[in-house]
């Protein structure tokens, strides 16, 4: 019998190695990496955790058989496989976009090997480890980070090292708590650990004043790369977050930890608000997007109620449709403008690479949260429940919405502008370059997201079973 | 033949303030200097100090793995380096005149300016280590935990330079390391802790390799 948190471990790591032996073959090994994660997605979520399932060749499978690794457990649990389905399709979208827009590059073999780290980070126990896990996938995140012909190192560097900044609190604090366990009388353990564990997750997720990685990585980096590091490198921190506030109920009910996580979301997207609107480049206007976006899903958090949890998931569940877009359209376009993305090389592009461009600004209009986008379906809830207590945040993520606009739709004149003398505008051809194939994929991902803007109802039940899960809210 | 154990009490004198000493030299070699060659004879110079240090907090086989964990990163860092110092060399049109060589070794200004902030960081460990020590380990570690920590964060803060910030980030986990092993001296952890360093040394020399790929297209050495 295979333990089914086993299964979710070696099968991604076994694919990893073979996709990098097939990397030449760019359809097969893309195509390879996209049925494993929807085959590893949907076995996380339609297969049932109390009963094993047989196979083919006689062979069982069961899900929430728990295994050990390093002397350690791995437990499959309810909360988990929801996460783990989560990041499973949204490594499927990523290697949709690069199929087309990043062939051969790393982010297929280092995806499959990051999604087992990440797995293995959620299932094993204690936590500690799983700081390690996370430790090591953004060292490895850093292969596919960058550009395989040279280019600027920055985003890889700047991410690696406020992930290796992170991992001393993570780990000290599971040491402090354990220590106040045998001695109840010492609170000033607790303090200790509720900062030192603070200070990890806003360096791990990117609040400001430690948000400059996001925005060196979307700048410097692979997008469809860093565009998997803040879906679904940021989706397990999240995810873990939640794992320590299961863990240790404490921490999320400390009196000061709503006003603590409130300030830390609001200074991110006003950061956000005013720097996306004046970024130059593409990339840039990415990363202050998710920047808001994960501002924004810190004042859910700090909601301290089953409502926020509710729309922290949703957001996980959506920020991938506008995040991968924008990124797929930007490795199109800098691809075509051999890799320079500034205001002047972009200029007029949009005209020979259509769907790049489209992908570009239905990205970024979902990451602005604008209405009928997937962006739309948590940020107005978000709004309508902060509207009673936090006018002042709401008018301010209102606000971002528009900064991110503002900034797609500089980059969209550039894109679209036509050149300026008379005789030149003749020359603009009117087929695109970037073929059918890639015109398609572009569509799907676009209608997917135009789809869910307009049903949320079919994610949103899901997102609310997830909540569930977790009941360090529930009073 | 003498066993590792037999050679460690041999220098087993060096395994306190000698030790300390020794890490604070190393670490400032490696925030002033740029020189390739003696940043890598550095740094494997402080991982013999480190391992000395921890043989006083855990196994000394564990020890011994952790240093040689160290050293095949120096070997890593030595060996990219070297790589890509040949392929600078050959985009250079003409080989470093004597002038050149001589004023490597003369101090720079940016060299001391590093040198004043390696002084400023080593006196604000020395306080923090007087001032909030750590638990568990002794007031020597403690010093030493607090000048790899310090130094470390300091070489990751003043470059941009893949293998500068590689050795900072190093350095820092060396520091931390040492004082963990102390609170967790559970195998697996250790083991995951070289690990993680591994990686990212492999990372630092990835990314340096694709610099001097990157200067190798615009041709610029």
């Amino acid at each position: 019998m295979i333990a089914g948190a086993l299964l979710l471990l070696i099968l991604p790591l076994v694919m990893a190695g073979v996709v990098y032996s097939l990397l030449r073959w760019t359809s097969i090994s893309a195509l390879l990496s996209i049925g494993t994660t929807l085959a590893l997605g949907v076995a996380a979520v339609a297969l049932p955790l109390d009963q094993p399932v047989r196979l083919w060749g006689g062979r069982e499978i069961a899900m929430g058989e728990a295994t050990t690794f390093l002397g350690r457990e791995l437990v499959l649990e309810q909360a988990d496989r929801m996460a783990m389905a989560i990041l499973f399709f949204t490594a499927a979208g990523i290697f949709l976009l690069a199929w087309r827009f990043a062939p051969r590059s790393l982010i297929f073999p280092m995806g499959l090997g990051l999604l087992s780290l990440l797995c293995g980070a959620l299932l094993i126990h204690p936590l500690i480890y799983a700081a390690l896990f996370v430790e090591i996938a953004a060292a490895l995140a850093v292969f596919a980070l960058q550009a395989g012909k040279g280019g600027p190192t920055r985003g890889g560097l700047r991410y690696l090292i406020f992930t290796t900044l992170a991992l001393p609190g993570l780990l000290v604090t599971h040491w402090l708590l354990e220590r106040y366990v045998l001695t109840p009388d010492e609170t000033g353990l607790l303090s200790a650990a509720a900062i030192l564990l603070g200070i990890s997750f806003a360096l791990l997720l990117g609040v400001v004043p430690f948000h400059t990685w996001v925005t060196t990585i979307t700048n410097d980096s692979v997008p469809l790369a860093s565009a998997f590091v803040l879906t679904i490198n940021n989706g397990a921190v999240w995810f873990l977050l939640l794992d320590f506030l299961e863990t240790y109920p404490w921490l999320s009910s400390h009196p000061r930890f709503g006003p603590i996580v409130y300030t830390a979301g609001l200074t991110m997207i006003i950061v956000g608000a005013l720097l996306a609107p004046a970024q130059r480049r593409p990339g840039s206007l990415m990363g202050y997007g998710a920047l808001i976006d994960s501002g924004a899903a810190l004042l859910a958090l700090a909601m301290g109620s089953e409502t926020g949890l509710t729309l922290i998931i949703l957001s996980l569940m959506v920020r991938p449709f506008g995040l991968l877009l924008m990124a797929g359209g930007l490795s199109g376009l800098r691809t075509r403008s051999g890799n320079d993305d500034s205001f002047a090389a972009l200029r007029g592009q949009g005209w020979k690479t259509p769907w790049s461009t489209a992908a570009f600004i239905f990205g970024g209009l979902s990451v602005a949260g604008l209405p009928i986008s997937a962006g739309f379906i948590w940020r107005w809830p978000l709004c309508r429940a902060l509207a009673s207590s936090h006018q002042d945040s709401v008018l301010f993520l209102l606000l971002a919405g528009v900064g991110v606009m503002v900034g797609v739709w500089r980059e969209m004149s550039t894109l679209l502008a036509r050149p300026r003398s008379p005789k030149d505008r003749s020359i603009i051809p009117l087929g695109s370059s970037e073929g059918w194939l890639t015109a398609a994929v572009v569509v799907v991902a676009i209608v997917a997201g135009v789809g869910i803007g307009l049903f949320p109802q079919a994610i949103a039940p899901l997102a609310a079973r997830l909540a569930k899960t977790y009941t360090f809210f529930t009073p | 033949m003498p066993t590792l154990a037999d050679l460690l009490a041999r220098v087993s004198f060096l395994a306190a303030m000698p030790a300390v000493a020794g890490i604070f030299i190393t670490t400032g070699i490696l925030v002033v200097s740029r020189d390739w060659r003696l940043n890598s004879i550095a740094f494997t110079v402080q991982y013999f100090f480190l391992v000395l240090l921890l043989t006083r907090l855990i196994r000394l086989e564990v020890a011994a793995v952790k240093g040689l964990i160290g050293w095949l990163i120096c070997m890593v860092f030595y060996l990219t380096e070297r790589r890509a110092s040949t392929l600078k060399q050959l985009l250079s049109a003409e080989s470093t005149t004597g002038s050149q060589r001589w004023r490597r070794w003369v101090i720079s200004a940016q060299a001391s300016f590093h040198l004043l902030a390696g002084i400023l960081i080593a006196v604000a460990a020395y306080t923090a280590a007087l001032r909030i020590p750590l638990p568990e380990v002794p007031g020597d570690i403690t010093l030493a935990c607090y000048l790899l920590a310090g130094m470390g964060l300091l070489l990751v803060g003043m470059s941009e330079e893949p293998m500068q910030v590689g050795l900072g980030l190093l350095t820092f986990l060396s520091g931390f390391d040492l004082f963990y092993v102390a609170l967790e001296p559970s195998l697996a952890i250790a083991g995951l802790l070289g690990a993680v360093s591994f990686l990212v040394a492999l990372a630092a020399a990835y990314l340096r390799t694709a610099q001097v790929a990157s200067s190798r297209e615009e041709g610029t050495p």
